[in-house]
């Protein structure tokens, strides 16, 4: 991170409140961090911490009725919260696109693949129906398909889940964004094929000069991948900073619970994950104080009845929001 | 958006509401002055009054006469015994046969479903209305009893259908498995565990049901293919009116708004009960 | 797909067979000798003899049928005792005048159902989706004879527009304009029913698909609301709409009936119904015939043209 890159997106204090019949339910408080030019932050959190509103919110692609969103979100400079859908399509596809979860289900499943990403360049671009399907069978050839002229006549239901997701990238590389959202890009395949796509995202990524933001419930996934990290629970930040500071230093016990749960290469086979006593809570009732507390076996009385504020580290970038934060010593566990 | 789903909205029911309530007593109104018709201060639905043809409503004629002198308030509350007899006799049919074969079928499942299910859907393939007219073009002569049976045969498959569907979905949850394991008979299964949970689909069907099998007979009545005049109904009342259109307009707009009430409020009804046990997966 | 395709004609041809029994069998529910129900009036012993050539009635049910249906697959329904006119004939007249009406009825229903849908669909529970959610499901509840008689005393009575009332029809061979005007009120009528139905199908099945995901994909590659609208959500939405109006369309041929009745047009209803009135049992069985396989026949057309539009269904 050289000191001059700017900020490519900046996010301050951002808020999503969705109206439900039981209540109002706060999916992402207060959420603040910032993102460089080329650079890839990871998001992690279990499924509910609210990585996909935060995503979506970032984007402005939620649906305007029953939701509030507060605080702010500028991408390349242009504000998302507030803007009307004509002012931010100018900037969907160009400036920012997303990497949507599930393959199975975030392409037509009655349109063409070629057809759902040369529609992107001509709309948008005002390519000619020729140059646009001369780019669409290049950005096929991209992201890793075979026989990528005979393929852009397909239909997404005679491609299997990796060629598929592939071709969800490519749609979303089609206009060469600044920034993408890749939001859990793998949870819908097998494992073999979740190195390949993340491996493609981060070639293209080198070689698109891309700013991406990793969401993930896997914290193997962002390890190698991702230079910052930020750590989600209950629609709230609990840990932010470097990666290897995270994995090294963390001092949050969720981040803790979460590297315990997820499989690591370093330990001998056959080790058990622990699991995470309990479930994440009802955000329509959330408890007063550190969202974690009824979870977390070193809470006291104050972790119950006051929330705990993002407090920096020793290391530079590095914050957690925990009144009992875990020991610096804990480094010794990573090696 | 796995993230939304973790949080999962209890859907609450909406009550019934003032209009579905209202319905009910005008559906309930209509019954009881069909039946107790005879009994009403009502005058003779066939007595011609030849001081007072194509006369306007009045004190005398609440609802004026048609062009013979008849009262049209009581040819209404009389004919109205046809339709509801011909829906309910039509629809006791179509449930008496289409009811249990849907259930079984659905319950055995097999070869036996699948020949059952094929016939129905071949059946259903063309309207009900032109084999019903075939039929009673060529079934002579015409009686109401012929009607209320032709309408309901044809009613069969729909109601057979409708039964398969929402039973297919009860016999294949854990509740019906479990009674299977612990031995209870299949007519035991059929009648304790699938018919409870299917009857609000079936209500609220028969309800929709018996507003279209009232519909049908308004169309034959109107072609002069149901119960022959002088005797009263809906459609053959609608049916007579158009030779005095202009000098009676009466004559078309209260038959016509008093079918047209009936079948809304039975539609009403049928529609709300369904979204009130919610049983949106089966269309009907 | 070949596969999908060939199962769909055999069923075709399947359903048509028991169509044609069903046909054949109704003279047979005449009470006692058809022959004289058939006759009527012309029952002498050489036209006995004419009509018991014709339909073989002295022999066995089964070869009467075979018989029958040999006629039948000839183009030969008959000639009526009646009229003296050929069935086939009869039906031939008739036939193009309801094609018209449902022709003319489909493109007033298309034409409004579709974008009301899509407007409705957009703002579901808005204004205008609670209007015209109420104003269809209160239309749901009259009945095409209703609105016919309705729209003859105030259109064609108070209002008195020329050329719409009973007996006013003129063929389309004869002068196109007043051709159309005698079918206004029967099209506008059965495009009444075909709105509602089309309308409250495609509103739900557009509604559900705005929450796919994909849907979310394509607003998020920046295309316009119009063109997700029609390019993305309309197709895949609108495989029940097509199935329905195959239905529909065949239920149509029967709502035919009422308009053409109280309006005196000569089409297939109010021949079937005039045939009826004066005993023609072989011109009703003919027209029967007719009808039947031919609503079979559409809903086939549609099953077919689903598949095109959303190829999943034949991959299953």
């Amino acid at each position: 991170m050289s000191p001059d890159s700017r900020h490519l997106l900046e996010v301050d204090q951002l808020s999503t409140t969705f109206a439900t019949p039981h209540g109002l339910l706060p999916a992402v408080s207060e959420v603040s961090f910032t993102l460089q030019e080329d650079e890839t932050i990871g998001i992690v959190g279990e499924s509910g911490s609210g990585k996909t509103v935060l995503a979506r919110t970032i984007m402005g692609l939620q649906p305007m009725t029953n939701i509030q969103v507060e605080g702010s979100v500028l991408i390349n400079g242009f504000q998302v919260v507030g803007a009307s859908d004509p002012e931010k399509r100018k900037h969907w596809g160009t400036d920012v696109a997303m990497v949507f979860q599930d393959p199975m289900t975030s392409l037509n499943p009655v349109m063409r693949i070629g057809k759902q990403i040369d529609e992107t360049l001509r709309v948008r671009l005002g390519m000619s129906r020729q140059s646009a399907k001369a780019r669409a069978i290049e950005l096929l050839t991209l992201v890793g398909i075979p026989s990528s002229t005979e393929r852009y006549d397909a239909f997404p239901g005679e491609l299997s889940g990796g060629m598929r997701q592939r071709v969800v990238i490519a749609t979303a590389l089609a206009c060469s964004p600044k920034l993408l959202l890749a939001d859990e890009p793998t949870t819908g395949l097998d494992v073999t094929i979740q190195a390949q796509i993340l491996n493609l995202l981060g070639e293209l990524q080198q070689r698109l000069h891309m700013s991406v933001v990793l969401i993930t419930h896997d914290l193997g996934v962002v390890a190698t991948r991702t230079s910052r990290l930020i750590v989600m629970y209950a629609g709230r930040v609990v840990e932010i900073g470097e990666t290897r500071d995270i994995f090294a230093h963390h001092r949050m016990p969720y981040t803790r619970a979460l590297l315990d749960s997820s499989p690591r290469i370093s330990n001998p086979s056959h080790t058990r994950l622990l699991a995470i006593p309990g479930r994440p809570p009802n955000l329509l009732n959330l408890p007063n104080g550190c969202s974690f507390a009824p979870r977390c076996s070193f809470a006291t009385d104050q972790c119950h009845n006051e929330r705990p504020p993002l407090t920096p580290s020793s290391e530079p970038g590095h914050s957690f929001a925990c009144w009992n934060p875990l020991p610096i010593s804990t480094r010794s566990e990573m090696s | 958006m796995t993230d939304l789903l973790a949080v999962e909205p209890l859907e609450a029911k909406t009550p019934l509401g003032p209009l579905f309530w209202a319905c009910v007593a005008w559906l309930s109104l209509n019954v009881l002055a069909a039946i107790l018709a005879n009994l009403l201060p009502l005058q003779d639905p066939l007595f011609q009054n030849y001081s007072a043809l194509n006369a306007g409503p009045s004190l005398h004629h609440l609802l004026g006469t048609d062009d013979l002198g008849r009262d049209i308030f009581s040819r209404i509350v009389f004919g109205s015994r046809i339709s509801i007899l011909v829906g309910i006799g039509a629809m006791f049919i179509g449930f008496g046969i289409g009811a249990p074969l849907g259930m079984l079928t659905a319950y055995r499942r097999g070869k036996f479903d699948h020949i059952v299910t094929t016939m129905m859907y071949v059946l259903l393939a063309f309207p009900a209305i032109i084999a019903v007219i075939a039929v009673l073009s060529f079934w002579t002569p015409r009686s109401i009893l012929k009607i209320i049976i032709v309408i309901g045969a044809a009613s069969i498959p729909l109601v057979y259908r409708v039964v398969r569907a929402a039973s297919l979905s009860v016999a294949t949850r854990d509740f019906v498995t479990a009674a299977k394991v612990q031995g209870a008979s299949s007519l035991r299964i059929l009648l304790r565990e699938i018919l409870p949970n299917i009857t609000p689909i079936m209500v609220s069907f028969l309800l929709i049901g018996i507003a279209s099998v009232v519909t049908l007979e308004g169309a034959l009545a109107f072609l002069g293919l149901s119960v022959n005049p002088p005797t009263p109904s809906w459609g053959n009342m609608i049916n007579e009116s158009r030779t005095v259109l202009a000098q009676n307009p009466w004559l078309v707009l209260f038959p016509s708004l008093a079918l047209c009430l009936f079948l809304l409020s039975l539609n009403f009804i049928g529609d709300r009960l369904r979204t009130y046990f919610d049983v949106s997966e089966v269309k009907l | 797909m070949i596969k999908y395709v060939a199962r769909r004609v055999a069923l075709l041809i399947g359903i048509s067979f028991v169509i044609s029994i069903g046909s054949f069998y109704l003279i047979h529910l005449l009470p006692g000798d058809p022959a004289v129900f058939i006759l009527g009036t012309n029952d002498s012993p050489a036209n006995r003899a004419i009509l018991f050539k014709q339909l073989g009635l002295d022999r066995s049910i089964v070869t009467q049928y075979l018989i029958w249906i040999g006629h039948v697959l000839h183009g030969n329904l008959g000639i009526s005792f009646i009229s003296h006119n050929s069935v086939v004939s009869t039906i031939k007249a008739a036939l193009p005048i309801d094609l018209e009406m449902i022709f003319l009825s489909q493109i007033v229903a298309f034409a409004s159902a579709v974008p009301l849908a899509m407007r409705s669909a957009r703002k579901p529970d808005g204004w205008l989706d609670r209007v015209l959610g109420a104003g269809s499901f209160t239309l749901l509840s009259v009945p095409p004879f209703i609105i016919i008689v309705l729209l003859v005393l105030f259109v064609s009575i108070k209002l008195g527009v020329a050329n719409t009332g009973p007996a006013s029809f003129v063929p389309l061979s004869q002068n196109f304009l007043v051709n159309l005007e005698s079918l206004v009120l029967p099209s506008f009528t059965l495009s009444v029913g075909s709105f509602v139905v089309y309308y409250r199908v495609l509103r739900s099945d557009l509604i559900a698909t705005l929450q796919e995901e994909f849907i979310t994909m394509a607003r998020s590659k920046g295309i316009s609301a119009r063109r997700i609208m029609w390019r993305h959500a309309f197709r895949p939405s609108s495989v029940a709409l097509l199935g329905t109006a195959g239905v529909n369309i065949g239920g149509l041929l029967a709502s035919g009936f009422v308009v053409q009745y109280l309006l005196a047009i000569p089409g297939l209803g109010y021949t079937l119904i005039s045939a009826i009135d004066t005993s023609d049992y072989l011109l009703v069985q003919g027209i029967v015939l007719v009808v039947s396989v031919g609503v079979v026949f559409i809903n086939f057309v549609f099953d077919f043209i689903i598949n095109i539009v959303d190829p999943r269904i034949s991959r299953e």
